[in-house]
């Protein structure tokens, strides 16, 4: 119940849902008939010409939101979408560095007393810039191969160890159905259960993306485990490891 | 096929579907009579807790506990124990909710809102902190949003929309296997434009639970002793466009801003005529901006970040108005200074819907760097570059001039010099930030800046 909807706000969820999900839900038919997952990458120049490496990153919260789609309509998970976001985060963490050699770093922490709020305030800010440019990138995925999409050096305010080549931000939506809706998808069709991922790996000291993926897992995005792991393997293929020269 | 009995049946069975659940009782209560007296505390007496409120009421909970893990509500004690105080002055002491435990709290977001939760959490963001006037329009708020809980609008909202997906669902499935016939064009027909009808009524309830809200929300503040035309202002201010964001939609979940202040104004009456000391009091600007300055800073902040600069214009020039000669007008700099080659006002060509419709399409496409680019190369934004940068300037010499200036007005200095070419200024500026704040969380930031305009 809110006091006022920013009248932007819904234009740009009606508009979401009419141009950008009538694609992805056909893109979902497509890959329900043919295989588990699909993974569109895009990598910034950067990383092809070996400009950069990325040896160590830090993967940030994840930002996961599943739904229980029933007949009488959506249903929140926060709890499982919380664990599920934990799992993604270790997942790509495992992935990177079993067939990628990367490292991962914990995230910066924001319990010290000292500026805790700050350093926490930190991180949600580069979180919401992130999602202010998420739409953009999106909207031309195939840009971020011109390296056109940075978040500035603002990056630096995160206070990172010098180490860190890169920040790993993760943000997914998915739908489990309830026994009813899936017989109700079989009759009449649907959207089937689906995780659908937005990877994004910026440059830790200069916030261009270097790397962009969405891999899109078909299934109960809460215990599909294995082809989840599947999902994301694929979805870091064209990332050069770590030891590549 | 059906037989012809039963699919006169089905088709009758789908329109009285319709019609039972497009007209909600409480609905139908609402336009008959609305409240004449004020009766605080409206909270909704016969409401039942079932499974699927309590589901919700999990959710809530959940909901804050993420809102606070990622940082998005303030920690700011003196505002929030301000903000607690108007809101429990508004709850009446001996009043106990089942389930609902009272918690009033800033959002760190630009974008003018408040939500309630059905457990008793009322966020309010900083965006609305800072567009509004005083504690009593702050309060206008509060009590709007404390109608919502005590009415259990969430969980009634929820239970509505249930019956009217599944009434959806099922009318797909019906549509989905009518015959080829004339009947069963009739059930095609009614089952394609129902969808529109129940997203439509959804709508349509949501908005009587708004226009509840506000209505049992000026009785509250009276019995308060607020002064309830406050309200209206609230209303107006939020009709201020500064962003140009206020896009008309054919579905609308709140009613429109022109239309609240319409029937509150209808509503208040005689109730705006009796003015307490107490209510003068509570309307006092003055208290109001010393308890809020921190919250409309940080907002100032928050709305550069979001790219909202008109509206860090717009908030930044308030705190300078209350409080000329201090850290203000560095907010005031920084705000100018990021404006860049954009317009300090939208123009009315700007604010037309179609307009707005197609800045909105914009905005999803070109990033921020790009808009100024593109800006630049016209002369209407060079020129606005020219004069914001020179206003900046001039403010932020002015915010050094004062009796004690904050370290990070040189670091603007230096972002502004930077700019504009003056290398050797923006070095000096910036070197004088880390050696004045050396534990500064932007150090390293900074030293790199210093590093790489040093280079040849």
């Amino acid at each position: 119940m809110t006091l006022h909807k920013s009248r932007n706000e819904q234009l740009s969820s009606l508009r979401r849902l009419t141009n950008a999900n009538l694609i992805f839900v056909s893109t979902l038919f497509l890959i329900a008939l043919t295989s588990q997952s699909i993974h569109a990458q895009f990598i910034h120049p950067k990383i092809k010409s070996k400009e950069t490496t990325i040896r160590n990153v830090v993967v940030l919260p994840a930002k996961v939101n599943v739904v229980r789609d029933s007949m009488k309509g959506p249903e929140g998970m926060a709890a499982e979408s919380d664990e599920l976001g934990v799992r993604i985060e270790k997942m790509i963490a495992e992935v990177l560095l079993k067939e990628k050699q990367i490292t991962t770093q914990p995230p910066p922490s924001a319990t010290a007393t000292d500026g805790g709020s700050q350093q926490q305030y930190n991180v949600a800010d580069f979180q919401t810039k992130f999602d202010d440019l998420l739409p953009k990138i999106f909207k031309k995925r195939s840009d971020v191969k011109k390296g056109r999409f940075s978040m500035g050096d603002e990056v630096l305010n995160l206070n990172l160890d010098k180490s860190v080549d890169a920040i790993v931000f993760i943000r997914g939506e998915g739908k489990k159905l309830t026994g009813g809706k899936t017989a109700f998808r079989l009759l009449v069709g649907g959207v089937p259960a689906h995780l659908k991922l937005q990877i994004g790996i910026v440059d830790a000291r200069k916030g261009d993306v270097l790397v962009y993926t969405d891999p899109v897992l078909v299934g109960d995005p809460t215990t599909a485990v294995d082809r989840l792991r599947d999902a994301l393997r694929k979805g870091f293929k064209k990332l050069p490891a770590a030891s590549a020269k | 096929m059906f037989p012809r009995k039963l699919t006169t049946l089905i088709v009758a069975a789908l329109c009285l579907c319709v019609v039972s659940t497009t007209f909600h009782p409480v609905a139908f209560a609402q336009k008959k009579k609305a409240p004449v007296e004020a009766t605080p505390p409206p909270v909704n007496e016969e409401f039942k807790f079932g499974e699927v409120d309590l589901e919700i009421l999990e959710q809530s909970d959940l909901l804050d506990h993420r809102l606070e893990r990622d940082g998005l509500v303030l920690a700011d004690d003196a505002a929030n124990s301000y903000i607690n105080r108007i809101g429990r002055s508004l709850v009446p002491k001996d009043l106990a909710l089942e389930r609902v435990s009272w918690r009033f709290r800033t959002l760190r977001d630009p974008q003018p809102n408040a939500f309630a939760l059905p457990n008793g959490s009322i966020y309010v963001t900083t965006g609305l902190i800072s567009l509004i006037d005083n504690e009593t329009q702050l309060a206008a708020i509060l009590a709007h949003e404390l109608t919502h809980v005590m009415r259990r609008h969430t969980y009634l909202q929820n239970r509505s929309n249930r019956k009217k997906f599944l009434t959806m669902n099922i009318m797909s499935a019906v549509g989905s296997y009518a015959p080829l016939s004339l009947v069963g064009a009739v059930v095609m027909a009614v089952t394609t434009v129902a969808p529109f009808i129940m997203i439509a009524t959804m709508y349509g309830y949501s908005r009587d639970l708004e226009r509840e809200a506000d209505l049992k929300g000026i009785d509250m503040m009276i019995s308060a002793e607020y002064a309830p035309e406050e309200m209206v202002q609230v209303m107006k201010s939020l009709d201020k466009d500064i962003e140009g964001e206020n896009i008309r939609l054919f579905y609308n979940d709140h009613p429109s801003l022109d239309e609240r202040i319409k029937y509150l104004s209808n509503y208040l009456g005689a109730r705006a005529d009796k003015v307490t000391a107490q209510m003068e009091l509570n309307r006092e600007r003055e208290a109001y901006f010393r308890n809020m300055s921190s919250v409309m800073r940080h907002n100032v902040q928050l709305a550069i970040n979001a790219g909202r600069f008109r509206s860090a214009v717009y908030f930044a020039q308030r705190l300078v108005d209350f409080r000329p000669d201090s850290e203000n007008l560095f907010w005031l700099a920084e705000s100018y200074r990021t404006l860049g080659p954009r317009a300090q006002e939208l123009t009315e060509k700007q604010l037309t819907n179609s307009a707005m419709k197609d800045a909105a399409k914009k905005r999803e496409k070109r990033t921020t760097e790009e808009e100024e680019r593109d800006l630049l190369a016209t002369p209407a934004g060079k020129e606005n570059w020219e004069q914001h940068q020179k206003k900046a300037e001039e403010l932020y010499l002015r915010a050094l001039a004062t009796d004690s200036p904050v370290p990070v007005t040189h670091r603007g200095l230096g972002m502004l010099y930077e700019k504009l070419g003056r290398t050797n200024d923006a070095v000096a500026e910036y070197q004088k930030y880390i050696d004045m704040s050396p534990s500064a969380p932007d150090h390293e930031r900074i030293q790199r800046r210093i590093e790489s305009l040093g280079k040849p």
